[in-house]
């Protein structure tokens, strides 16, 4: 892809975010941080699925991770902003550590199982250790604060939540662009190839996990700075298979699909909230057509017509 | 806890086991068959087994068509449904990118698509009985004590295993089925029809677990989430290696039985855990499974 797209890309998702942090309140601007949300935890399944080809499916488990964490250093010490969410992303980045380790015996469809089956145990953790997180009866979390000030709704907390998310997106163009961002790739397109090329596919392997978890984790952390409740209920493969799909319809690989997919999606999920059998017929359905007809998703597709009619 | 409980608790739990564990054991043949021949793990099979109950209760209580008319169209369908998609979904996901992830990710769709289907015809909006065709009078072995239709679906179980023991080992079809799983593309060049074969596979798969509802829907609800039961099912074709028939077979009563035990002896809370954990020890300590011959693992 050349350089145009991306950058103007990047400077039309800043002009959204101030247009929408200046014109919208109440509803909309409480989507607008959920939708933040779900671009981080996107960015961090497209480093683990899209860039280094690890087919993981726990990702829902590291952000409610990153949740819990975040709320209760809030809730029991009062730590300020941004020590919560360091400590998300650390936690979840640690047991990320534990579960590619583990991982780098399975491949493929074990590893896919294996991921799952964490990712479950972890949700069946949530809802039965009723001591830490409240277990069904769901989490209140304190509110954040940030250099003395106390973030009391959505409208306050989206600068912070805008920052976030920016800072964020610019780690994963680094990581991406960086040494490390091309072994991730080397071992996605042949393991053999990449161990002849001297990189270490182990710590490679090991080291996408841990920065895709540590993503997940500290979307958690974002979500508890403008959420004052959490319900182990939303952390189950049902999360997972949303963050999957938006990845997909963005287009496995590339970090403009991954963010805009969550962006396209997550406001298609939001609309659907109301139907929820509607939703399953639709989240499916995209799965499967994309599968079929787009596997490189949608806006790789865009992207590839355009490139083609330059060349052209 | 005395002696005498402790043995009635083994007792009741390996017989509770063994029939519960025979449904866990054809979901896991399902999944194995498939997974030998196209390498891919279906996780739509809990949403074939979920519609082979539901076309099943459709047919039989709503249409009022007779038992035994409506059970073998039940098998025929779900049989069409699998063959069909594996031909027109999957075919094509592979023509697209020749990714196996790829294929995982459209079987995660069909799931949910079938899902918020059933849900949305208007029978899958709250949880349904379904009746049972045997009596729920309870017998006792031993000290443990089970129900007619207990004994009827573990004995229509072993059969279904036997049938499919037959098919693979003294058939033709079976014969060619179990060359596709060894070398495709040695068993194109002897003649084998490999995209027909791949259709067999996923139609049979889709009719044993509509067999598999229909023999345990009279013991509980019919409901869109009912495939979860599924996990099981992996758990047990794990534990026998997710590659081989009787390593399946074994698996599903490994796991129904420790599903029992962990509910007697420890807690039922523990039950919804048990499952992961057992999927995650197996892979962890013998990736190949309990029974799996082959070493899953690739070294780089």
């Amino acid at each position: 892809m050349n350089r145009t797209v991306p950058v103007l890309g990047s400077i039309a998702g800043l002009l959204v975010l101030l247009a929408v942090g200046a014109f919208s309140g109440g509803y909309q601007i409480y989507i607008a941080n959920l939708l933040l949300v779900f671009i981080v935890l996107s960015l961090g399944l497209h480093v683990v699925i899209g860039e280094a080809g690890q087919f993981a499916l726990a990702h829902a488990a590291f952000y409610g991770i990153g949740i819990y964490v975040a709320a209760l250093t809030t809730n029991a010490w009062g730590l300020p902003f941004p020590l919560p969410i360091l400590a998300a992303g650390l936690v979840a980045g640690l047991i990320g550590i534990g579960l590619g380790a583990v991982a780098l015996r399975m491949r493929d469809i074990y590893l896919a199982l294996a991921t799952f089956a964490f990712g479950e145990a972890m949700q069946w953790v949530f809802s039965t250790w009723t001591g830490v997180t409240g277990g069904p009866n769901g989490l209140h979390i304190s509110p954040t604060r940030v250099f003395g000030i106390t973030i009391l709704n959505d409208t306050a907390a989206y600068p912070l939540m805008a920052a976030l998310t920016v800072l964020m997106v610019v780690i994963a163009v680094l990581l991406s662009r960086s040494r490390a961002g091309r072994s991730f790739r080397a071992v996605r397109e042949s393991e053999v190839a990449a161990v002849a090329m001297g990189v270490p596919v182990r710590r490679t392997k090991i080291a996408a996990f841990a920065i895709s978890a540590a993503f997940a984790g500290v979307a958690g952390g974002m979500f508890s700075i403008f959420s004052t409740y959490i319900n182990p209920d939303s952390l189950g493969f049902q999360t997972t298979i949303t963050v999957l799909t938006m990845v997909v319809v963005g287009g496995l690989g590339s970090i403009f699909g991954a963010v805009s997919g969550a962006i396209l999606f997550g406001l298609a999920s939001e609309f659907l909230r109301q139907a929820p059998s509607y939703q399953e017929i639709i989240y499916g359905g995209i799965l499967m057509f994309f599968m079929m007809f787009a596997p490189r998703g949608f806006f790789s597709g865009i992207a590839d017509r355009l490139e083609a009619s330059r060349r052209g | 806890m005395s002696l005498d409980v402790v043995i009635l608790f083994l007792e009741q739990g390996i017989v509770s086991g063994l029939v519960i564990g025979s449904i866990y054991a054809l979901l896991a043949l399902a999944l194995v068959i498939i997974f030998k021949t196209s390498e891919v793990p279906n996780f739509a099979q809990g949403e074939f087994y979920m519609a082979g109950a539901y076309v099943a209760l459709f047919l039989v209580v709503f249409e009022n068509i007779p038992t035994v008319l409506a059970l073998p169209v039940t098998l025929v369908v779900c049989f069409l449904g699998a063959a069909l998609f594996q031909k027109f979904v999957l075919t094509r996901v592979w023509k697209a990118k020749g990714s196996p992830i790829n294929l995982v990710i459209a079987t995660l769709g069909l799931s949910y698509l079938l899902k918020g289907l059933v849900r949305n015809t208007g029978f899958g909006d709250s949880p349904r009985t379904f009746p049972s065709l045997v009596s729920t009078d309870s017998i006792t072995i031993g000290q443990a004590s089970l129900t007619y239709l207990d004994a009827t679906i573990f004995c229509t179980a072993v059969a279904v295993m036997i049938a499919l023991f037959l098919l693979f080992n003294f058939t033709q079809l079976g014969r060619a089925l179990r060359a596709l799983g060894m070398n495709p593309k040695a068993a194109q060049l002897v003649g084998i029809n490999l995209s027909r074969m791949n259709m067999v596979v996923w139609g049979l798969s889709g009719a044993i677990s509509a067999a598999a509802a229909i023999l345990v829907a009279p013991k509980l609800l019919v409901s869109a989430d009912m495939g979860h039961v599924v996990i099981m099912a992996f758990a047990a074709a794990i534990v026998g290696g997710f590659a081989s028939l009787p390593g399946a077979v074994v698996g599903g009563f490994v796991i129904g039985i420790a599903e029992n035990l962990v509910g007697l002896f420890v807690s039922s809370q523990a039950i919804a855990v048990a499952p992961f954990l057992a999927i995650l020890i197996v892979l962890l300590i013998r990736p190949q499974g309990l029974l799996g011959g082959r070493v899953a693992l690739k070294k780089v």
